[in-house]
């Protein structure tokens, strides 16, 4: 009962008038970054940290998660109708929807994924709000040591899953935690890595890491691509922007799968939209009674993988808000902001903070009808935005990004610290290091140590505290199947291929 | 495989210049136990185990002779780079002259070259865009209670 009574408070306060307004503004700025080419949603809640240094938590966290579902919606617009993906997770749309918008159903397509969103994002919401609760009575039973393995068990994931070298992600996490290590120890006192300077005292900052991992490096690329002359080819949208009877018929059993393969996913560390995506296509095409129609422009292809890289957002929220632990490189920035708003995510969260975790939860039902709203009656609109010249686009993001990182002290050093991250984060992406794990360990990497240390207090300096309990040695075990199933797949394909061509040798 | 060997050495470099730091860490004789060494030896044991893991993957793709194994050999295009260093030193410039100059000053002067170049011949739209961003901007922030400095202007 008691339960039932924080959500409706939680309806309470995500329907507040402020908190709308705040729900809508996450929502729209969501789709519009996901309309435009260069920046993420990750950059863009990292962007917009200092900005809600003044308002109440509850209205910033709703505005940041808003830009974060809202993303999402955004993200196939260009998938459909410039073949290139706005985000990694609508990289599947652009098989279906764009051979869609070259045969003039692009209106069709967009709806579709417009109708796939919402359904599929209240679906998970309501997962969400269903598994959340029971998580946090699990989490309730953990001590410093089952921290300690449930994010070795979430970086491990994230580093096999980020980019197709394991090595290189596991050097991006282990790059995240060392540069954590920067600043005063809080339990002895002393400095760490500091060479003097006093600024680093307090440690490396998160949001310049982040704004610059993220926002500058993707500015960076894009001006490169633009020094390169490549341009994307956009096509017209045509005809009405709704969809026939047989398109809807053939949308809806995707829809449904999607919705349910996106959460499941969205839930396991790592995995994120774009492998929810790829599961989501390959099932449509699997169980369909025309899979030679996939790849020229099935509906089923666009309706199943963007419900599936929806359905997501709201599952990586259940181990983000019941454990602390985000999955990946946008629900790390979240839990950033939810640590700077002094608000720690958590099984005791939903104790604490009721009123925060239910609006924000409740707001969500809230922001994917916004959604819908927005994005059938307004595609026109942000379809306009297509055609905003990079030129000018990407120096206004670099100012935004200075303006960011002014804003968190007012000091001069963080925007050169801010700069010298976006060159490491282009370096990374040329060099194809995966950027998610190392943001995600930044962020973990404190309180990883922590409860590392801890733990070795209680147990007086004996390890064994790490398999001493049952979630314990279930975590470890995960944390090792995640870093050697790789491993062990890729040699066991490289032996088929081998197997393979001595037999067609003899 | 030769920028994967950059970071293999770069990385096993890097690696070690931290567990020498780690070790300049004076500890006293107070806090836990285990002290402010213990977790980044750790992490710098882990560091060298990586890079094993980045040294087989380079050895098994030497053997394979594939290079896709460890990705695409990076293009750092002769066309590219210049432009891109040019973009980070001017962002040093305007973080110098940031404060001295003020955010609405700085940002025009900033961004005015930067558009010229990416969006050539596009006089009106560069300099409307750039004017109208650097005062919206600022006076939405200071509105927002987002302090940015002034500089030479009165306001």
């Amino acid at each position: 009962m008691e339960s039932l009574s924080h959500i409706l408070n939680g309806f309470a306060v995500s329907l507040q008038p402020i908190n709308l307004w705040y729900t809508f503004l996450g929502c729209f700025l969501g789709t519009v970054i996901g309309v435009l080419p260069g920046i993420g949603p990750s950059a863009t809640m990292a962007l917009l940290i200092p900005v809600t240094y003044g308002m109440n938590p509850t209205s910033a966290l709703i505005m940041l998660c808003g830009i974060y579902y809202g993303a999402r919606y955004g993200g196939s617009t260009t998938a459909i109708l410039i073949n290139a993906p706005g985000e990694a997770s609508s990289v599947m749309t652009t098989l279906d929807g764009y051979q869609m918008a070259k045969k003039g159903r692009g209106g069709a397509a967009l709806a579709i994924a417009a109708i796939a969103s919402f359904i599929a994002g209240t679906i998970g919401v309501v997962g969400l709000t269903v598994f959340a609760l029971p998580l946090t009575a699990l989490a309730l039973k953990f001590g410093p040591a089952e921290y300690f393995t449930l994010m070795l068990f979430a970086m491990t994931a994230v580093s096999t899953l980020a980019g197709r070298s394991p090595a290189k992600a596991m050097i991006s996490t282990i790059l995240g935690l060392m540069i954590a290590t920067v600043g005063i120890d809080l339990q002895s006192g002393q400095p760490r890595f500091t060479f003097g300077v006093p600024e680093l005292q307090d440690g490396v900052g998160f949001v310049l890491a982040v704004v610059g991992l993220f926002a500058v490096s993707e500015v960076l690329t894009s001006m490169e691509e633009m020094t390169k002359g490549i341009r994307p080819e956009i096509i017209k949208l045509q005809g009405s922007v709704w969809l026939t009877r047989e398109e809807f018929r053939r949308s809806v059993k995707p829809i449904l799968r999607g919705s349910v393969v996106g959460f499941v996913i969205g839930v396991l560390p790592g995995a994120g939209g774009t492998i929810a995506s790829i599961m989501s296509y390959v099932w449509e095409k699997r169980v369909s009674k025309h899979p030679e129609q996939f790849g020229h422009g099935a509906p089923e292809g666009v309706a199943g993988p963007e419900a599936a890289n929806n359905s997501d957002t709201a599952g990586a929220m259940v181990p983000l808000l019941s454990l602390g632990i985000p999955g990946g490189g946008a629900t790390a920035v979240l839990l950033g902001a939810f640590i700077m708003y002094g608000i720690q995510p958590g099984p005791l969260l939903f104790q604490k903070n009721p009123d925060v975790v239910w609006g924000l939860i409740n707001s969500m039902y809230i922001g994917n009808i916004m959604l819908l709203i927005l994005n059938i009656p307004l595609i026109g609109l942000f379809v306009r935005l297509l055609y905003v010249p990079g030129g000018i686009l990407m120096p206004l993001i670099l100012a935004i990004a200075t303006i960011g990182l002014y804003a968190i002290n007012g000091n001069v050093l963080e925007l050169f610290l801010g700069l010298g991250f976006g060159v490491i984060g282009y370096v990374f992406r040329k060099l194809d290091i995966p950027l998610a794990p190392m943001v995600l360990s930044l962020v973990l990497g404190g309180i990883m140590e922590q409860s590392f240390r801890q733990a070795m207090t209680i147990s007086d300096g004996n390890p064994s505290i790490f398999v001493g309990s049952t979630i314990c040695i279930t975590l470890v075990a995960l944390s090792v199947v995640s870093i050697a199933a790789p491993i062990l797949l890729a040699r066991i394909k490289a032996m088929r291929e081998s197997q393979k061509a001595d037999e067609g040798a003899a | 495989m030769l920028a994967d060997r950059v970071i293999l050495a770069c990385t096993v470099i890097l690696t070690l210049v931290y567990m020498y730091a780690t070790t300049q860490i004076p500890v006293l004789e107070i806090g836990d136990p285990l002290g402010p060494k213990a977790f980044p030896w750790l992490l710098g044991i882990a560091m060298l185990v990586a890079c094993g893991f980045l040294g087989a993957e380079i050895w098994r793709a030497r053997q394979k002779d594939d290079d896709t194994l460890a990705g695409e050999e990076p293009q750092f295009d002769r066309k590219v780079v210049p432009v891109l260093l040019a973009i980070v030193i001017w962002s040093g410039c305007y973080f110098l002259a940031f404060e001295k100059l003020g955010y609405i000053v700085a940002t025009v002067i900033y961004l005015l070259p930067m558009m010229a170049w990416f969006n050539r011949g596009k006089w009106i739209a560069n300099i409307a865009s750039a004017l109208l961003f650097a005062s919206l901007t600022y006076f939405l922030f200071v509105e927002l209670e987002v302090r940015l400095p002034q500089g030479i202007l009165p306001f």
